[in-house]
């Protein structure tokens, strides 16, 4: 069956009349039913009873005629019947059983012999009756009659024509009635799911239902609108406060973007102005080596080295704060990178700069992630810059990296063999100017995996590391497949 | 074979000595002319007020212009340097401290015709000097000043 003819599909006033109707019409067909059968029932006793008078009128007349043998009276006595227009059969017999005299309008029927009599009452569509014929309390003779029920059938057939004709009626009548009273029952329901329906399409929740009367559906409606009221006071407070909250994002995002300039200048002339001074004293250091080399006695010179080389240091320091200011303000753009190719170029270019040991790099070809390329190649650099720095002490330097990937995020792992590092220091390892090597140990900034820590949280990937002294340091990149960077 | 000069244009006076010093030893017979601001490098170059420029101009061979300077910058200068027929020939080398693309970008977009950011290592910084007196001094050509007005 489809769906929408099941009846709870139906729309509220459907539903009212289909129940008004379907228990007026029970009602109607069951007052009908009996009607009917109460006057079958009445008919039929009405049609036994003027028969049995009819039978003792003529049984009372042929009883004379009987015991004289008066087949002439006899005749004349049943032929009356004929004006009775039900009657079928009669048939007069005598005291032995064997027929007098007969009337028969039916073609093919003798009378029954009495001896075995035949059955009474109603058969089929006939009354058969049969009564003894008495004079002076003794039986002469016995009468039979056979009507016809075909009055019977044409009355009961009018009877119904008319019951039902008046139970139509009478229903039509209740359509009218039950139309107009099921609005009393249908209309506050429906004024209520049309109030609840224009508030959840406009959002307006000034909207009231119309509340009549103090029934259950007047109490419904009431409370509706108690609700809708509760609604629409507190909106009214979360548009407040949201009208607030802007107020307060928009302050907060012009304090930021002038924090954010502020920033820039500062990392402006951070660049420009402390460097300058730094040029000056590695600078002049130098010229005073060249210039005033005979006035100046080997510790001396010592002494100038060390100046230069602490110049310099902080150079590379200022470069790598400004690496990491960069990484952290510039705003991020989304490409397709080839992290495998990336990785090949850093190496060769480590090669280039510095290729004392027999070096095995093993890049897994094809990781491709999305990102910004450039603030990526920072990250990985430094990565493998660390990688080939903290392997250099090793009889082979061997660096592996990998990657795997399930549905949200590639994880790539870059592995050396280099002297590792204690994990109990894991969690300083990230942060800037933290070392856990001494500088003559190796050499370094202290700002570089912090650099490759903003760079990975500004892609929403996560960075982690695992190592034991002695046996390398593994570092994952965890990287979203689809970064949806903010 | 002509030995132009060169315009060093840099407001600090440690920068100025050790610029000159390598620049000295690079090409000693090279004419360098120092000026401390934006302001005197326009004045050099254009004049001041109704008065000619000082400058022939045919012997200028290069200008060192570093980008951060007081009053006018040194992309300003590098602005006007470009907007005039009696300079935009000129070849204009950006010097810098800083390490800013951006501003790599923006010398670019003005016409620069080189953008180098001083190192830190003063050799490396010598270096750099002797590279650019070599290349811009006797390497490259620029025609004289007086034929490209006439052209």
């Amino acid at each position: 069956m489809i769906g929408r003819w099941r009846l709870r599909y139906w729309p509220l006033k459907a539903k009212l009349l289909f129940l008004t109707l379907f228990t007026s019409t029970l009602g109607i067909v069951l007052v009908c039913a009996s009607l009917i059968v109460v006057e079958n029932q009445n008919y039929r006793q009405r049609l036994e009873s003027e028969l049995h008078v009819i039978a003792g009128i003529l049984a009372e007349q042929s009883a004379a005629a009987l015991v004289f043998e008066d087949n002439n009276q006899l005749t004349s006595i049943i032929s009356s019947l004929r004006r009775i227009e039900t009657i079928r059969q009669a048939c007069v017999f005598d005291a032995t059983g064997s027929v007098m005299s007969s009337l028969n309008t039916l073609e093919s029927a003798d009378c029954p012999g009495i001896l075995e009599p035949p059955p009474m009452g109603f058969v089929g569509d006939y009354y058969q009756l049969l009564v003894p014929v008495t004079l002076d309390n003794e039986t002469v003779g016995h009468l039979y009659l056979v009507s016809h029920l075909r009055a019977l059938r044409a009355h009961i057939q009018t009877f119904i024509v008319v019951v039902f004709g008046i139970g139509a009626l009478i229903q039509l009548a209740l359509v009218f009635v039950a139309l107009k009273l099921q609005r009393v029952v249908s209309q506050p329901i429906l004024a209520l799911s049309g109030t609840a329906e224009r508030i959840a399409q406009e959002h307006d929740y000034s909207i009231r239902a119309p509340v009549s009367g103090n029934d259950e559906l007047g109490r419904l409606g009431t409370t509706f609108n108690e609700m809708i009221g509760t609604i629409e006071q507190q909106n009214r407070r979360i548009l407040e406060s949201r009208a607030g909250l802007e107020l307060i994002v928009e302050d907060r995002t012009s304090q930021l973007s002038l924090a954010n300039k502020e920033l820039e200048a500062f990392s402006y002339s951070v660049s420009h102005d402390l460097r300058q001074p730094l040029r000056a004293i590695e600078g002049f250091g130098q010229a005073l080596e060249e210039d005033c080399a005979d006035q100046l006695n080997e510790t001396g010179k010592d002494y100038l080295r060390r100046i230069r080389a602490a110049s310099v240091r902080m150079g590379s320091l200022i470069d790598g704060l400004l690496v990491l200011s960069r990484v952290s303000r510039q705003p991020l753009e989304n490409q397709r990178v080839n992290i495998s190719g990336m990785l090949q170029e850093i190496t060769e270019e480590l090669k280039e700069i510095s290729y004392s040991l027999p070096t095995d790099i093993r890049i897994q070809s094809g990781i491709w992630v999305i990102g910004d390329g450039r603030m990526l190649r920072i990250a990985f650099q430094n990565l493998l810059e660390n990688a080939w720095k903290y392997s250099s002490k090793e009889v082979q330097r061997v660096i592996d990296v990998s990657a795997t990937a399930d549905s949200r995020f590639i994880t790539i792992a870059i592995c050396d063999n280099g002297v590792g590092f204690n994990m109990k220091y894991v969690n300083k390892l990230f942060v800037a100017f933290n070392r856990l090597h001494t500088p003559s140990e190796f050499g370094g900034t202290g700002i570089g995996l912090a650099t490759v820590y903003r760079v990975i949280r500004r892609h929403s990937g996560d960075i982690s590391a695992k190592s034991e002294v002695g046996n390398g340091a593994s570092f994952y990149i965890k990287l979203p497949v689809l970064t949806d960077q903010h | 074979m002509d030995e132009y000069s060169i315009l060093v244009v840099e407001d600090n006076p440690d920068d100025q000595v050790l610029t000159v010093r390598a620049l000295k030893n690079a090409s000693r017979n090279s004419s360098i002319v120092v000026v401390e601001d934006g302001q005197e490098a326009l004045d050099f170059l254009f004049g001041r007020g109704s008065e000619e420029p000082c400058v022939n101009l045919d012997l200028l061979g290069v200008i060192l212009l570093d980008i951060k300077l007081p009053r006018v910058s040194g992309l300003e200068v590098l602005k006007k340097i470009r907007a005039s027929t009696r300079t935009n020939w000129l070849p204009v080398v950006m010097i810098t401290s800083s390490d800013e693309p951006a501003e790599l970008v923006e010398a670019y977009r003005l016409g620069a015709n080189s953008y180098i950011k001083k190192s830190i290592d003063y050799s490396e910084f010598s270096d750099q000097m002797a590279i650019l007196a070599r290349y811009w001094l006797t390497v490259n050509k620029v025609p004289k000043a007086g034929s490209v007005r006439q052209l």
